[in-house]
């Protein structure tokens, strides 16, 4: 449940990183609408390989995300007004609360947080860290409450320059979803392993 | 203290005595069958059982608020958990889905219960599918649940149940369970008594109040409750408070106007010892007899006996110096009008009806306890000192003054024609048959209901879907027969759901037609194998849905006895009755919005009925008020001939009940010229009028030796009536419609019974 997420998750990726946390998130304010291509790499511990989608993703304020699915399937996933609607081809939408899945509603607080510029906010949901060296950096992010934190290990965003390249959702139960963006989403063939997905974010030597 | 006070204290420490065990003995029901018609056919039956015990009128719509959402959803959760283990409770629901916490034993049914296997065959290319759909799901929100489900049910059989077993317009779910658009965390609570009973709702709601309080933290939370059950006690304890409230100042104002008339403590103490002796006895015989009473059995009966409070006042006024026990002068007449009243009741326990036979058992015994405390206790016990009211200077007055007033032999045929030309034009309805009108709800509590009912998305209460067959599965073919016809209504928008009981568990053969779809193990274990070539899953991952499969091919179909074991068995064992060797099946409607399409397509379908138990329940109102009135003109004839007889004279048994009857009469036209309608209670308080009514006439008729003696009959019964038109009268003032409709009509009645019978009753 927490890929649907990542919609949210993504909003905080279109804004510049810069080095200091502080700095960084009030320079991740960002103004709606943006939109740009992804590739998400999707690894579940029930399947013995990793499930590859590729689409666009969609920010038109906290309120108001959209993550399509253009490849294998076609999908469209919108969260609006509190409401999450799933539509699949061939399908009847499928729709419920955001308060349903409260780990959701936390993540999108969290992140109306980080893309409203809000330090204090974000600080109050998250622990932050960042590293950085000359090429990259990476911002990881630890949710607070227990409750959240029983579902999500981490956010990790990883960038270089004002770019941010990945975003990665670290379940509690083992399973990760990656998400790559911008030119970063253009490789191909995909990366299938965790490995090959941490040096292609990471952006370091196969 | 003398042996007089000893004795007094005595008979009502045996009074207090007594009346403890009876109550104790005495179940008071509220059932309001026993007071109905016998029903003729299995559909009345089927409405009386509907509108006492049916499912809606079971349920308590429950909203916890002024807390965060959280807080609110553990509350309602554990609230949930607690109520499920209280035997008062037979469904509590909050939106937690406990699907997944099946008893895995009946996991394998759902290839026959859910509709799947109607319109596909587990080939490879229907599980291909599904796999290539179930990848995606694994990708999109709520895949941490899917993966637990996936190896044993790959084809969500279990979630299309739940979905097909949730009502259309559920909740908001928020951490797992119902919330209002308003913040509140939501709770369906079907009790185990039905709605009418007001204690076992009462003692249901105190038990649902104690389990929330008992909650850590909840001190500052609001509790909200509303439903039929809610309704039903709170009206009996609005009702019972303001009857109560009224009483005591009736019974304070009581005692003034005695100690006014008599000047002595000591008639204070007696007045009462005759009906409450009569009262005490009547519940006995309730006791020995029956067992049990109906509320509305005690609550007429008590109204009615309120006849015996006069028979200690009429010895009270008529002691004189030469017969200081005030008896010897009344009692033939006292024992006329008991006698004559106790046999006019008899045509209540004729009837049949169960309700009223109790009534005519408890009213009966009274007046005669009540007349034979009066007769042989009374007397010995009065105080010694007193007064002759025949002596008092303004009973005098008054005497004259009443000799003087005209009285014109046309009065009464111009009265009976006012009154029967009132009677034409009255501007309302005669009948009033919705009890519910005499009980009104404040309207704070009814906008809660209907904002409570709209948010949980409860079910309609009035209209109700009716499915006949032979038996049970018979019904739910019917169910799967007219279901098309009944998706095309809540597409057209006639409701936003219509759940038949079929929902709940296909017919069996249903059951078999998918069971006979399914395909043998090696057959499906080589079509899941095609279908996952290519795909992620681990080749042995589906283990579980093969075993489970091959489990339901060997299953017995379900029948509702044996569904009847899960909690959505329970649901479906509300929705189906027995009755005369036929079985009903109720279709609850929800969100009504074109009641005439529902109609039209009941009418246009065999098996098929709309009950409207808003209709139904005011047929049966009419039904029942008929038996009273058939049961009251009897009762008038008996009173006729009994007096008559007593008296020996047609023309004296004219002069006592002409007025008698011209006053009933004449109180009804005054209701129904300012607009009143008649109900059940403007009938008991018209008999007890007319109980008091057949006293002033009795006696005001009676040919006295001298004018002191009619100064004293003058003086027993202007204390009867300031008596009856002060206590009424309060009641008159209640703002509780019934209350208002009993208090009033007797305080009216009272005064055209003494007004007419110093008109009509008394000698020329």
């Amino acid at each position: 449940m927490i890929s649907g997420s990542l919609p949210i998750l993504f909003a905080a990726l279109t804004a510049a990183l810069p080095p200091e946390a502080a700095a960084l998130v009030a320079r991740l304010a960002r103004p709606a609408p943006a939109s740009t291509a992804y590739l998400e790499v999707r690894f579940v511990h029930l399947l013995r390989a990793p499930l590859v989608l590729r689409g666009e993703l969609d920010y038109r304020g906290a309120e108001r995300l959209g993550k399509r699915v253009d490849s294998p399937y076609r999908e469209l996933t919108t969260i609006a007004d509190g409401t999450v609607t799933v539509e699949r081809a061939g399908r009847a939408p499928h729709r419920f609360a955001i308060g349903r899945v409260p780990e959701l509603e936390a993540l999108l607080a969290g992140f109306g947080a980080l893309l409203g510029g809000d330090a204090g906010r974000l600080d109050a949901g998250y622990t932050v860290d960042i590293v950085e060296n000359t090429q990259n950096w990476t911002l990881t992010l630890r949710p607070r409450a227990a409750a959240l934190a029983a579902r999500v290990r981490a956010l990790v965003v990883d960038g270089s320059d004002a770019e941010p390249r990945c975003f990665a959702l670290y379940e509690a139960d083992g399973d990760a979803d990656v998400l790559l963006l911008g030119a970063a989403a253009a490789v191909e063939p995909p990366p299938r392993t965790r490995a090959e997905v941490e040096a292609h974010c990471r952006r370091l030597a196969p | 203290m003398s042996a007089r006070r000893l004795w007094i204290a005595a008979w009502w420490l045996l009074l207090g005595a007594a009346a403890l065990p009876l109550a104790r003995g005495l179940r008071v029901s509220g059932d309001l069958t026993d007071f109905m018609p016998p029903p003729v056919d299995a559909e009345q039956r089927l409405v009386l059982d509907e509108i006492g015990r049916g499912p809606a009128s079971r349920l308590l719509l429950v909203a916890l608020g002024d807390a965060a959402p959280e807080q609110l959803a553990q509350w309602s959760r554990a609230l949930a958990q607690a109520l499920r283990h209280d035997p008062q409770f037979a469904q509590v629901e909050n939106g937690e889905t406990d699907l997944t916490t099946l008893d895995p034993a009946w996991l394998p049914y759902r290839y026959l219960l859910s509709p799947t296997l109607d319109h596909a065959t587990f080939d490879r290319g229907f599980l291909r599918e599904e796999l290539q759909q179930r990848l995606a799901d694994l990708a999109a929100p709520g895949a941490a649940e899917l993966q637990e489900l996936l190896p044993r049910d790959p084809t969500l059989e279990v979630l299309k149940l739940a979905e097909r077993w949730t009502p259309a317009r559920t909740p908001l779910l928020r951490d797992g369970v119902w919330f209002s658009p308003r913040g509140e965390a939501l709770l369906l609570v079907a009790t185990r008594a039905p709605g009418f009973d007001a204690a076992a709702q009462a003692a249901a709601i105190g038990a649902l109040d104690a389990a929330f309080r008992a909650l850590p933290g909840t001190d500052t939370a609001r509790l909200t409750l509303s439903g039929p059950g809610y309704f039903t006690a709170r009206l009996a304890a609005i009702t019972r408070a303001e009857a109560e409230r009224l009483s005591l100042i009736g019974t304070l104002g009581f005692a003034v106007l005695l100690l006014l008339a008599y000047r002595s403590v000591g008639v204070l103490a007696l007045v009462a010892l005759p009906l409450a002796s009569g009262a005490l006895a009547g519940v006995a015989a309730l006791v020995l007899g029956y067992g049990y009473a109906h509320g509305i059995t005690l609550a007429f009966g008590f109204t009615l006996l309120g006849v015996a409070q006069e028979y200690p006042i009429r010895v009270f006024s008529h002691r004189r110096a030469d017969a200081a026990d005030g008896v010897a002068a009344v009692w033939p007449l006292l024992r006329l009008a008991i006698v004559s009243t106790a046999i006019a009741y008899l045509a209540f326990y004729a009837s049949g009806v169960p309700g009223l036979r109790q009534l005519a058992v408890f009213t009966i015994v009274g007046l005669l306890v009540a007349g034979a405390a009066t007769r042989y206790a009374l007397p010995v016990l009065l105080p010694p000192r007193f007064r002759d009211s025949a002596t008092l200077p303004w009973n005098a007055r008054l005497a004259h003054a009443l000799a003087a007033v005209p009285r014109p032999r046309w009065l009464p045929a111009a009265l009976l024609a006012c009154a029967l030309g009132a009677l034409v034009l009255a501007p309302t309805p005669t009948w009033q048959n919705d009890l519910a009108a005499l009980t009104p709800l404040p309207a704070a509590e009814l906008a809660r209901e209907a904002a409570l009912r709209d948010a949980l998305g409860a079910p309609d209460v009035r209209h109700v879907l009716v499915l006949e067959a032979a038996d049970a599965d018979g019904v739910l073919a019917l169910g799967e027969r007219i279901s098309p016809q009944v998706e095309k209504l809540i597409a057209a928008g006639a409701a936003a759901d219509i759940e038949l009981p079929s929902r709940y568990l296909p017919s069996l053969a249903t059951q078999r037609a998918r069971q006979a779809r399914l395909p043998e193990r090696a057959a499906l274990a080589d079509a899941l194998a095609a279908a996952l070539d290519g795909l992620p899953f681990p080749p042995d991952l589906f283990a579980p849905f093969l075993a489970d499969v091959d489990a339901a091919r060997a299953l017995p179909p379900l029948t509702p006895a044996r569904f009847a074991e899960t909690r959505f068995g329970q649901r479906l064992r509300t929705m189906l009755v027995a009755q005369d060797g036929r079985c009903f099946g109720l279709g609850a409607l929800y969100g009504v919005r074109d009641v005439g399409a529902l109609a039209a397509f009941a009418a246009a379908t065999p098996g098929v009925r709309l009950l409207d138990l808003k209709a139904a329940s005011e047929a049966l109102v009419a039904a029942y008020r008929a038996r009273i009135l058939v049961a009251l003109a009897a009762a008038l004839v008996l009173l006729g001939v009994a007096v008559a007889t007593a008296l020996g004279d047609p023309r004296r048994a004219l002069r006592v009940l002409a007025p008698m009857s011209l006053a009933t009469l004449l109180a009804v036209a005054v209701l129904r010229l300012a607009g009143v309608s008649l109900s059940l209670f403007h009938l008991v308080a018209l008999a007890l009028a007319a109980g008091l009514g057949l006293h002033y006439a009795l006696f005001f008729e009676r040919p006295v030796a001298d004018a002191a003696e009619a100064r004293r009959t003058l003086h027993a019964t202007l204390v009867c009536v300031l008596a009856a038109v002060l206590v009424f009268g309060l009641l008159a003032a209640s703002t509780l419609p019934v209350l208002r409709a009993i208090g009033l009509t007797v305080a009216l009645g009272v005064t055209f019974h003494f007004l007419l019978s110093i008109q009509m009753a008394r000698p020329r």
